[in-house]
Order: C-alpha cells, then sequence, then structure tokens
C-alpha cells in the first residue's frame, strides 16, 4: 500500500509552486538587472544571497519546528541580539576565551526558552503573548548587560577574536563557514523534524495536542524543548551577526524575526500546527532573501524591498489560510 | 407544500476512490428515506453533495423537480436544504443561541445583534426540543449528546424543505432519541423530505418509510420498509448473511487471576467508585449520558486526576499522572470522541495507528518507515478499514473507518495491552463490522486481556459484557452478572439518582 503516484503528487504540491516562484524570481531579476545595465547571475551574487541566509536561517529553523508544534515564538530575534551583546561584552569586558563565550552565551538564551515554556505550558499563556513579553525583558538585559564599566551606554561593543572571526566570516575552499552551518543545520534538522521519533510527535501535537497526550506523547516536554531549542538557535544567529561585524550592535537581528517567521510560513509552516517542513522553510528562506538582493542589485530603495517584504508576509498568510479553509471543508 | 429532491446519475471521485457511482433516486414530501450501507459505501458524500459541501460532481439534483447546482453549503440553504453532518460542526466557544444563528444573527435598527430577540428565539426553539440547556450557555461545556441536539437545532430553525440527518443518533442516549424521533415525526407531517443515515436497523424500521441501500458506491436496491426485513437488508448491504451477532459470538468461559482493583476512587468528575476486573473478564460500564462512565475510564487511564482512593493494577498501587505511565503499564484507552480526542486529522493513516508505539518502529535514531507500514497495513487488513492506501490522511476516511483507525491503533502486534479500555468502541461502524469487531473483543478476552467496555447502546452491553457495573450522576449503582443483566434491571439501576446517599 505504498504511495503510487509519487511525481503527480510533487507536481501539485507546495514545494513545486515554491520552486517555480524562486525560478521566476531569478529569472525577473535577471532581466531587470539587465535592462539597467547590471548583471544578475554571478557567483558574487550567489555568495552574496548565500551570506544574506546567515542570519535569518537559525531563526527560521527554530521558528520553523515550534510553529509546527502549534505554538510560536516571536522572542527569538531579540533573545538573539542579547545573545550578540552578551558575547562580546564576555569576550571584551569578562575576558572569557571566545568559545566558553559562546558556550554562556548560549546557556543564558536557552534560559529564556526555559522560561516561555514555562509560561506556556505550566501557566496556560498564549505563546504569543508570553514570548512578545519574553522580547521586551531580554531588549532590557541587553542593555543592562551592554553598558561598559567604564562610560555609558554604547550603541554597541565592539571586541576582538580572531577564532570568532573565523566563524563568522573566514573561508573553507570557496564556502564561508557560516554558509556551511547552515547547510548542515537544514540537513540535521530536515532529518530531526521528519524522520525520527521526537519530529513526528511534534507534528502530531501540533496537529491534535489532545489526542497526541492521550496516545502518550506529552506536549510539555516537547515544548520544552522546541522553546529552549528556538531561543538558542536565536542566540546562534546573535553570535554570528556579532561575529561579522566584530561587535555586538543593540540593533542587531532588526527585521530578522519577520524575516524568519515569514520563510517558516511562506515554505508551508502554518499557524495552526502539524504541518510543513524545513525544506520548505529553506525554500521560503531563499525565496525572500532572492528577492531582497534582488532588489538590491536593480537599485530599488531598500524602503519599497522592505515594504514588499511585508507584503510577501501578507500573500504567504493569504495562502495559509485558505489552505486551511479548503481544508476545513473536506470533514468526514 | 410539498417539497422532492431527486438523484439523477449522481457520481463523485476522490483520488484514488470512485466514491459514488450513478446514483439515482427521488425521496418525495412527508416521507422518511433511509440510506444505509457499510462504512464508506458513499452515504456522507451524497449528503455532501447536496448540501454543496463538494461543488465538483457528475449527474444532476432536482429540487422540486428543478434542476438545481449549488457552489457553496450558503446556497444549498438557501435554497432550503439543512444537511446535519456526521461530525460536529458547533462552535465551542460560542453560546448556543449563537451557534443557532450564526451567520444570520437578527440585527435591531442600529446594525447591533438583537440580544433580546435571538435569545426569545432560542428560547422556543429550547422548547421545542425540550432540552436541558439554556440559551447563553456556552457550548463547548455542554455534552457531546447536547452539542449534537444543537447541530439539528441549527437545521431545524432554518425551516428547510429538505432535511438530511447523517447518523444523528451515533452520540445520542434513549431520552434524546426519543425527543429526535417525535421532531421527525412533526417533520414529516409539515410535508418535508427527510434523509437518514444510521447504521441501526432498528431505528430505520422505527422511523423510515422508504430504505436505499448503498454498496460500494452503487445503488444496491430500493425497499418499502414494509416490505423487507433486517436480514435482507444486512444481506443487500454486507454482501452475506450476519445472522444474530451475539448467540454466535465465541465467549471466554475461564478468568484468571484479579487484574485491576478500583477502590473507592474519587476524581473531581466520579465520587466513591470500586469495582474489580479479572484477567480475561470483560466488564461493561452501564449507563445514561452524564452518568460518569468516560469519566471512570479516564480516571484509570492516567488523564484525570484521581483525588482519592486507589488504583491497583495486579495487586500493586498505581498512580498515573499522564496517559504515557498508564499505557507503559498496560493499559490502552480508546476514546469516546474521535475528533477531538482520538485522531490527529491530518496525518495519515500510518502516523494515526503509530502514534504511541513510535519508540518500537525505529531503526537507529530515524523512525523505519518499512516498520510502521507494516503496522498501519495490519490495522488496515484486521478492520477491513476502506482505503486505496495507508498514505491517505484520516480526515479523507469516512466516518466509520477514522473509528476503525483508533481500535487498530490501540490493538496492534506492538500494543498489546493487559488492560483494555473501549469508550463507545463501535460507534458509527456498520453492522457486519460491528459483528466482527464483538468476536475481536471476545477474543482479546479469551487472550487474557481484561476489557472494559462502555458503550450507550445498552443491548451491546448486556450481550458483551461478563459483568456489568452500573452508574448514575457519578456513582455506581449496582453491578449485575451476565444472567441477571436484562434491559429493565439495568435501566432502574441507571435511574436510581439516590444511591449515592448511604455512602
Ligand atoms: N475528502 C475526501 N477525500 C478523499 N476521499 C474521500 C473524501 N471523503 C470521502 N472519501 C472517500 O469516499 C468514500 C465514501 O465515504 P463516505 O464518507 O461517503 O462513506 P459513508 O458511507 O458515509 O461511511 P460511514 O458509514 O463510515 O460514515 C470512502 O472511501 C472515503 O474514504
Ligand atoms: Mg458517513
Amino acid at each position: 500500500m505504498k504511495n503510487k503516484m509519487k511525481n503527480k503528487d510533487f507536481l501539485k504540491s507546495k514545494m513545486f509552486t515554491l520552486l517555480v516562484l524562486e525560478a521566476a524570481l531569478i529569472i525577473i531579476f535577471s532581466i531587470w538587472a539587465r535592462s539597467i545595465g547590471n548583471n544578475f547571475l554571478t557567483a558574487n551574487t550567489f555568495l552574496n544571497l548565500a551570506n544574506s541566509l546567515v542570519v535569518t536561517a537559525f531563526l527560521a529553523i527554530g521558528a520553523g519546528c515550534l510553529l509546527i508544534s502549534g505554538e510560536i515564538d516571536l522572542s527569538t530575534a531579540a533573545v538573539g541580539a542579547f545573545g550578540g551583546v552578551i558575547v562580546a561584552t564576555a569576550i571584551r569586558y569578562w575576558d572569557l576565551s571566545w568559545p566558553l563565550a559562546v558556550l554562556l552565551t548560549l546557556l543564558l538564551c536557552a534560559a529564556f526558552g526555559a522560561a516561555n515554556a514555562l509560561l506556556v505550558t505550566r501557566f496556560n499563556f498564549q505563546s504569543f503573548i508570553a514570548t512578545l513579553a519574553m522580547a521586551s525583558v531580554a531588549k532590557g538585559l541587553m542593555m543592562f548587560a551592554s553598558v561598559p564599566p567604564d562610560g555609558d551606554n554604547p550603541i554597541h561593543v565592539s571586541f576582538r577574536s580572531p577564532g570568532l572571526e573565523f566563524v563568522g566570516g573566514g573561508k573553507i575552499g570557496v564556502l564561508p563557514f557560516p554558509v556551511i552551518l547552515i547547510a548542515i543545520a537544514f540537513v540535521v534538522y530536515g532529518l530531526l523534524m521528519s524522520k525520527t521519533k521526537f519530529g513526528r510527535r511534534t507534528y502530531m501535537v501540533g496537529g491534535n495536542h489532545r489526542a497526541a497526550w492521550l496516545s502518550g506523547i506529552d506536549p510539555k516536554i516537547i515544548l520544552l524543548i522546541l522553546f529552549i531549542n528556538s531561543s538558542v538557535l536565536g542566540g546562534v544567529s546573535g553570535v554570528l551577526a556579532s561575529a561579522r561585524a566584530m561587535q555586538g550592535g543593540l540593533q542587531a537581528l532588526g527585521s530578522a524575526q519577520f524575516t524568519g517567521l515569514t520563510a517558516a510560513v511562506l515554505g508551508g509552516i502554518s499557524f495552526g500546527g502539524g504541518t510543513g517542513g524545513m525544506g520548505g522553510a529553506f525554500v521560503g528562506l531563499l525565496i525572500i532573501n532572492t528577492f531582497q538582493t534582488g532588489m538590491q542589485i536593480v537599485n530599488v530603495n531598500a524602503f519599497w524591498s522592505n515594504a514588499f517584504s511585508g507584503l510577501i508576509l501578507i500573500a504567504a498568510l493569504a495562502m495559509d489560510y485558505f489552505s486551511n479553509r479548503a481544508k476545513t471543508k473536506i470533514g468526514s | 407544500m410539498s417539497h422532492s429532491i431527486e438523484f439523477q446519475h449522481i457520481g463523485k471521485t476522490f483520488p484514488g476512490v470512485r466514491a459514488l457511482n450513478d446514483i439515482n433516486f427521488k425521496a418525495e414530501s412527508g416521507k422518511v428515506m433511509a440510506l444505509l450501507g457499510e462504512n464508506g459505501a458513499g452515504k456522507s458524500t451524497l449528503l455532501k453533495i447536496m448540501s454543496g459541501d463538494l461543488p465538483a460532481y457528475d449527474g444532476t439534483i432536482l429540487l422540486d423537480e428543478k434542476p438545481i447546482t449549488f457552489d457553496s453549503p450558503y446556497h444549498a440553504i438557501t435554497a432550503g436544504i439543512s444537511v446535519i453532518y456526521q461530525e460536529r460542526q458547533v462552535i465551542p466557544e460560542l453560546s448556543v443561541m449563537e451557534n443557532l444563528f450564526v451567520g444570520e444573527l437578527p440585527t435591531n435598527r442600529f446594525g447591533f445583534v438583537d440580544k433580546a430577540k435571538l435569545r426569545e428565539e432560542t428560547s422556543r426553539i429550547i422548547d421545542d426540543f425540550e432540552v436541558p440547556f439554556k440559551p447563553d450557555d456556552i457550548v463547548g461545556g455542554l455534552s457531546i449528546a447536547n452539542q449534537q441536539m444543537i447541530e439539528i437545532m441549527k437545521a431545524y430553525r432554518r425551516d428547510p424543505k429538505v432535511i438530511a440527518f447523517d447518523e444523528p443518533t451515533a452520540p445520542l442516549a434513549e431520552s434524546e432519541i426519543g425527543i429526535l424521533f417525535k421532531l421527525i415525526l412533526r417533520l414529516k407531517d409539515q410535508g418535508k423530505t427527510i434523509l437518514y443515515v444510521s447504521h441501526r436497523l432498528s431505528e430505520i424500521f422505527e422511523i423510515a418509510d422508504e430504505i436505499v441501500v448503498l454498496k460500494d458506491g452503487e445503488l444496491a436496491k430500493t425497499f418499502k420498509t414494509t416490505e423487507t426485513d433486517e436480514n435482507e437488508l444486512v444481506r443487500t448491504m454486507v454482501g452475506r448473511e450476519i445472522g444474530d451477532t451475539y448467540s454466535t459470538l465465541e465467549r471466554n468461559g475461564k478468568f484468571g487471576d484479579i487484574l485491576l482493583e478500583v477502590d473507592n476512587i474519587v476524581t473531581p468528575y466520579v465520587n466513591n467508585i470500586s469495582f474489580t476486573l479479572r484477567k480475561g473478564e470483560i466488564l461493561g460500564l452501564a449507563g445514561l449520558v452524564g452518568a460518569g462512565r468516560t469519566e471512570v475510564a479516564r480516571a484509570i487511564f492516567g488523564a484525570d486526576p484521581v483525588l482519592s482512593g486507589e488504583i491497583r493494577i495486579e495487586g500493586k498501587p498505581v498512580k498515573f499522572q499522564k496517559p504515557k505511565h498508564a499505557i507503559d503499564a498496560g493499559i490502552a484507552l480508546c476514546p469516546e470522541d474521535r475528533k477531538e480526542q482520538g485522531l490527529v486529522l491530518y496525518r495519515n493513516i500510518t502516523d494515526n495507528t503509530c502514534m504511541p508505539v513510535f519508540d518500537k518502529l525505529t531503526t537507529g535514531v530515524f523512525l523505519d518507515p518499512a516498520k510502521e507500514t507494516r503496522l498501519a497495513d495490519e490495522a488496515v487488513r484486521k478492520y477491513s478499514i476502506k482505503t486505496p492506501t495507508t498514505d491517505k490522511l484520516v480526515v479523507e476516511l469516512s466516518g466509520g473507518n477514522q473509528q476503525k483507525v483508533i481500535l487498530g491503533r490501540w490493538t496492534s502486534d506492538e500494543v498489546t495491552p493487559k488492560l483494555l479500555i473501549l469508550d463507545e468502541p463501535t460507534k458509527g461502524i456498520d453492522v457486519g463490522t460491528k459483528a466482527e469487531i464483538y468476536q475481536m473483543i471476545c477474543d482479546f478476552a479469551k487472550q487474557g486481556m481484561g476489557v472494559i467496555l462502555v458503550s450507550s447502546e445498552l443491548i451491546e452491553v448486556i450481550n458483551l459484557a461478563d459483568t456489568i457495573v452500573v452508574m448514575c450522576g457519578g456513582r455506581v449503582t449496582g453491578r449485575l452478572p451476565r444472567k441477571e443483566a436484562t434491559e429493565e434491571n439495568v435501566l432502574a439501576l441507571a435511574m436510581k439518582t439516590d444511591a449515592g446517599e448511604k455512602m
């Protein structure tokens, strides 16, 4: 009783639509760039594209996993910015070696995730409210942490660390190290969600947490892990952002929250939970970044590019809404 | 007024399934026409076509002799067709009156909802139905039976020409069924055209004038109720004789050691419950809807907290904090409400059957698709689940087949519980499969499993259980061995409200 119609299914799948969209974007920008005397299809563009993924990729992965379980985390970017400042402060003012600084940062970020999970599973907060509040807490703590012993509030904490510099911008062959990191992360999380017990249980919890619970799955444990995961991945984003700039910026990861979520939803991970996957999230991310990179190459003002990104999110949400409506029609 | 609905050459194909093929019949004014057929025969599909829920179909529908097409459920409703679905569609967060008038709330001259009028009209309908709730009650807090009554009231309120019921009595108790049948007779007198789907043959003989039997999506035969009998209907429907389901059962004769002792437990929902169950014994929990049977099952399974008293398994006291612990101790529970508590509707059959045993289906760190599929195939075979593949989403299965997925989940090679708790296991299941499931339950008992059976169908409990524990108002009111269990005896205990006083 295996699936007989794999090929036909693929043509009708969301993944196929997304790939067509990505191809269309590449074609449109190539023609557009050519018409104003620029070139889109260059190795450089793709390197830029890959680099632009670095910060948002981890946020998209964290957001995606949580959305599958039916919850949302709006604090990841703030927690990430917090992490970015902490890692910088730890190296510059606390004289920690960079691996220790990173470890400490990720541990502190994990605490935010645990707190989120506690609010949601123990005190029954709506996850978007709990995490929005947590975002404020993270921002406040970040400001506190960034005050140097000898001065007033800076807008960033700069530091020196050759090791971390490599993590943020070093190359192995032609590939930047963080790009390799992202590739690995997508593969690992893709396998985790689609092939392991943990991933499958997450889908079941997202689909119907009562039924999952009565079948011996504990949604609380799953959510605890996923909230911590999401915060830690936020921390990884923050550390990478700091490592690339050699400074922990208080404004880092500004719109990344938004991009990460958009990527996941565009990629087919529904707000309702229980659907979509890492592959979709990756292509969703690719589409948004192709779009933003393309807009730069054809010299469109960043202002428009932001407005259009917002429209993409609206379109993605509309698609989500209508496909959900179509689904509720099936009923028994 | 006289109305009719006629189906001409109706066909419908889903991916991999021809759900309906060339269906022709006419349902007339002032008559109840029953639709009968096995699980997956196409009954609900036909009703969904006439409710405008499945706009793409072959053939023509005539309403009052005129061809009619529907683009949406709204269309069908305004044309005068109301369908009460097999699965509840109520909005649990809203009140009774808002649910009844959803989409058509009366407004006052400022455009606001006219609450007074809403309340008044709702009260009127509630009186017609003799139901025990109020216009302002929140629907999510009502019993499943009452939620079902609200579905029916919603359809009734629209004063349709044609009204179709898809297994309306599955979640109802005797008293509510009585109310429903009175109502159907009244609708019949008013000249409405009524379609009625049920797997309970006795109901069909009570209420239907004509019977259409569907088999594998085809119209097998049409009968006048007065000119046929149960045997003939079953033969047409299943293709073979079933005979007397209960007398041919091969029952388990010998019981083993004590498996379960429920010792004076109190939960937020039930009081001072005590009983024991031996290995190989089938214990029926009988009672009216709301008597607390489901709550006892949930307490044993660790799904509701036990406030005082003790539960012992094989002599050892247990305290389950959550269902996982009960499952690890060898207990399984098939829940009553398949949509809310049983199934993950938008996952496939495989995931839904494998859900409790993912741990056992891995190779290395990864789930093994071969092992998963094997388990799901076993469930499909054992319970004859009608589906082209185990990859099919559960939401796309017919109601009865969804129910079978839950049974398959809890009685597979990987899950062989010591104690199997079945809460309304045959809800929505056709007569043929029902007989098979009864035999399976007896076979489980023969293997030494203890079974607790909760069912609203009294004959089912009386005929299957070795011992019957009767409940009323959250308390045990009596305990009958099989020999003494007659319908009168059980019902008398089920209505014995003052029983708890002396404790
Ligand atoms: N949305 C859907 N997508 C795919 N297949 C479907 C869908 N809805 C129904 N089917 C298939 O159509 C067939 C008929 O289903 P239907 O729900 O009409 O059966 P039924 O006679 O109502 O059965 P039951 O007694 O179990 O309720 C089944 O094989 C079912 O799997
Ligand atoms: Mg049906």
